[in-house]
């Protein structure tokens, strides 16, 4: 029982993390339908920045958050100008996958550069920290990542709802002709949406250098688990990519503490294949419009 | 359309002649890189030859394992030389030919070719990783050459019965972790650990290892409390060690790389679980990667084995280090341990010749199948296929410094026994 405890506990405080990480891959699929296989790499090249702010300036990578958010919604807006706006709208969907893949093996190209390919973590003092609570253990740096994963994933919410720049955004998602009839520039938009999708991947970069060993070929493992929850939650929903973090997360974590670790990732495909075979568009997707 | 046939003839001839000029001169350029080497191959070298003794290598400068590839790169032109400023090996120079094989298995098998049968190298040593030695070193059987590598030693490489190849570190991989046992059994009774659990990461080169540790704790009476092997997409290890911590086992003995050795203490930290006895195949022995991935304050009395470390007491160990560090820069534990195994196949070869006067393949074969042979990485000597027939060093974490403490011969310190807690 206690074991069990420990594991939804574990868990939970998980799923904040991929959250993080995965609100950026859906927002990105929301807004432009483009399946952004690079999101991985850009978590580890935020990974990395804040690692080298930490390791050689002594900044610490929470604080540094600020800082790497701008630096990767500049390269998002990059990004976007550069590969994907040349697409012609109508193959766009298909040639994004090749077009993603191919910036994230240049991210990987030039982080194996960089930093080499020895495993890298952001060592604070308080990265192996961890609070008592009756008997069970809650992890300082999942907490605060969880706490932080809460408070992006507000302001993501506020920025779509509350502002005119949300508006147009939403607006573009659910139907780009309409939306460009009416006045919204949807090229800028779609730009200015991967850079937000990007910058979600700094902070998500912070938490992950603080948690896990990370080198430039990480971003496999992690882009495979992202598109995972991302179908799961429902293409284009940023509160199902939630929902369906914490599903991946919570059973991946019991399965592991209460059976076999072998059987963790089988146990959330399971889930998955279920739930498509129910719902095909996921558990809060819409199957013709984007739904933010 | 005549005159566009004609045209597209003499074009196709120009193109042709092109093709025929740039082939011959690109014969022509092999031809003359290999006179040099091939007049010291043809025909029994004896001593009184003064042409350079051509030693090739295929490494992996990309790809994979880059970063290894590159460290037993070091290793071997370093060896190189040091042997040259001593007059080289019985009066002729030694000249490294190292290519690059991107970390392919197909690749290396290539370049070995090319190296024996174009550049009549007289000589190779090995690539890096296990996957690359076994087809290089079906190469080098095939044409008779002696297989000094210092970096293939997994089970399958001494699957292949190979009576040419010579794995240059103390022990074969899956018993490295044995003198950990050997320690722990040597003990007092009262002092044993009694109960064990056993994290593994699902790979040849570590569950393994972990796997004879507990052959020999379970025929000695230490009871398995807890054991799990994990594939290695398993970033995140706290389940298992929240498992591990439930059973409160006196011994935690891990088969661990590298990544998964950091996160394993990590989580063990952030559960608040300190074995009374710890040890990790890999990882922890790394005197720079490790404490700066789990911190310093958690790395004292944690165990782990080594060949070469800093502070070695092999014979030869410091003047290898004076002579890296004036070459490459660095500090002593800044050096990878995959270099000290590539400089120690070169080491072989000098005493090979020092003590028959010959260095050609079948001596170094017949000779080195006998004896026992001091290198940088321990004395070495090898059973009819290449296993070799040593012991790792046992090395603890003490006052925060990788410190050999078993066996005696090489021990620098007691053990340090129970762990101290973490941040101690």
């Amino acid at each position: 029982m206690h074991a069990l405890i420990q594991g939804l506990i574990l868990g939970i405080l998980t799923g904040g993390v991929y959250a993080l990480m995965a609100s950026g891959q859906t927002l990105i699929f929301g807004i432009m339908k483009v399946v952004n296989l690079a999101q991985g790499a850009m978590v580890i090249l935020a990974a990395y920045f804040s690692y080298t702010l930490f390791a050689d300036f002594g900044v610490d990578p929470l604080l540094a958050i600020p800082l790497t958010t701008a630096v990767m919604f500049g390269l998002g807006v990059v990004i976007q100008l550069v590969f994907l706006r040349p697409l012609k709208r109508e193959d766009s969907a298909q040639l994004s996958l090749l077009v993603t893949f191919a910036v994230a093996l240049l991210l990987e190209g030039f982080m194996s550069v960089t930093w080499r390919t020895t495993y890298r973590s952001i060592n604070t003092d308080y990265a192996n920290a961890s609070w008592t609570l009756f008997g069970y253990q809650f992890t300082v740096v999942r907490m605060i990542a969880f706490v932080l994963s809460l408070v992006s994933l507000g302001l993501l919410f506020l920025l779509l709802n509350r502002t005119r720049f949300g508006r147009a955004v939403r607006a573009t998602v659910q139907n780009p002709m309409s939306a460009e009839l009416l006045g919204v520039e949807s090229k800028r938009v779609a730009a200015l949406g991967f850079g937000l999708g990007a910058a979600t991947a700094a902070a998500a970069g912070s938490v992950y250098g603080l948690l896990y060993p990370f080198n430039s070929g990480s971003h496999y493992d992690l882009i495979s688990e992202l598109l995972s929850i991302v179908v799961l939650g429902g293409m284009g929903s940023v509160g199902g990519a939630v929902i369906a973090a914490l599903i991946v997360s919570t059973s991946s974590a019991v399965v592991a503490t209460m059976f076999n670790p072998t059987w963790s990732s089988f146990t959330f495909f399971v889930i998955l294949i279920l739930v498509l075979l129910i719902r095909p568009q996921g558990l809060f997707g819409t199957v013709e419009r984007g739904a933010l | 359309m005549s005159s566009g046939n004609r045209l597209r003839r003499r074009v196709l001839v120009a193109a042709t002649s092109a093709a025929v000029v740039i082939l011959a001169s690109a014969c022509a350029g092999t031809a003359s890189t290999s006179t040099s080497s091939s007049a010291a191959t043809s025909g029994t070298p004896s001593p009184t030859t003064t042409a350079p003794l051509v030693i090739g290598a295929s490494v992996s400068l990309t790809g994979d394992f880059a970063d290894s590839g590159k460290a037993v790169k070091a290793g071997y032109e370093l060896w190189a030389d040091e042997v040259n400023k001593k007059g080289g090996i019985l009066g002729r120079q030694v000249q490294m030919k190292i290519v690059d094989d991107t970390s392919s298995p197909t690749q290396v098998v290539t370049n070995y070719q090319n190296l024996i049968t174009q550049d009549k190298v007289d000589l190779v040593f090995g690539p890096f990783s296990s996957l690359l030695t076994i087809p290089a070193s079906q190469v080098a059987k095939r044409y008779s050459y002696a297989f000094i590598e210092p970096a293939g030693g997994g089970p399958k490489v001494f699957a292949q019965k190979l009576d040419n190849l010579f794995f240059v570190q103390p022990a074969p991989v899956v018993k490295s972790g044995d003198v950990y046992a050997d320690w722990i059994l040597s003990l007092p009774k009262a002092d044993q650990p009694k109960t064990a659990a056993y994290a593994e990461l699902d790979d040849p080169f570590s569950a393994p290892i972990a796997e004879n540790i507990r052959a020999r704790f379970e025929a000695a009476g230490i009871q398995t409390v807890y054991k799990q092997v994990y594939p290695a997409e398993t970033r995140d290890l706290t389940a298992i060690m929240s498992k591990v911590a439930a059973a409160n086992p006196d011994v935690l003995v891990s088969g661990t790389q590298s990544e998964d050795a950091y996160s394993q203490v990590k989580s063990l930290v952030q559960l608040k679980f300190s074995p009374k006895f710890m040890f990790m195949s890999n990882g922890a022995n790394s005197p720079v990667e490790f404490p700066s991935k789990v911190g310093v304050n958690n790395v004292n009395g944690i165990m782990s084995t080594a060949d070469w470390y800093p502070g070695s007491p092999a014979e030869s160990s410091p003047a290898f280090v004076a002579a890296y560090t004036a070459k490459y820069g660095g500090a002593e534990t800044d050096i990878d341990p995959s270099s000290a195994e590539a400089f120690s196949c070169g080491q072989l070869l000098e005493q090979v010749a020092a003590k028959t006067g010959k260095i050609d393949n079948a001596t170094i074969i017949s000779t080195l199948h006998q004896g026992t042979w001091p290198t940088l990485v321990g004395n070495l000597s090898w059973d009819a296929i290449g296993q070799p027939t040593g012991s790792f060093s046992l090395i603890q974490w003490i006052n925060q410094k990788l410190t050999p403490v078993f066996p005696a011969d090489v021990a620098k310190a007691a053990p340090v026994y129970p762990k101290p807690n973490w941040g101690g």
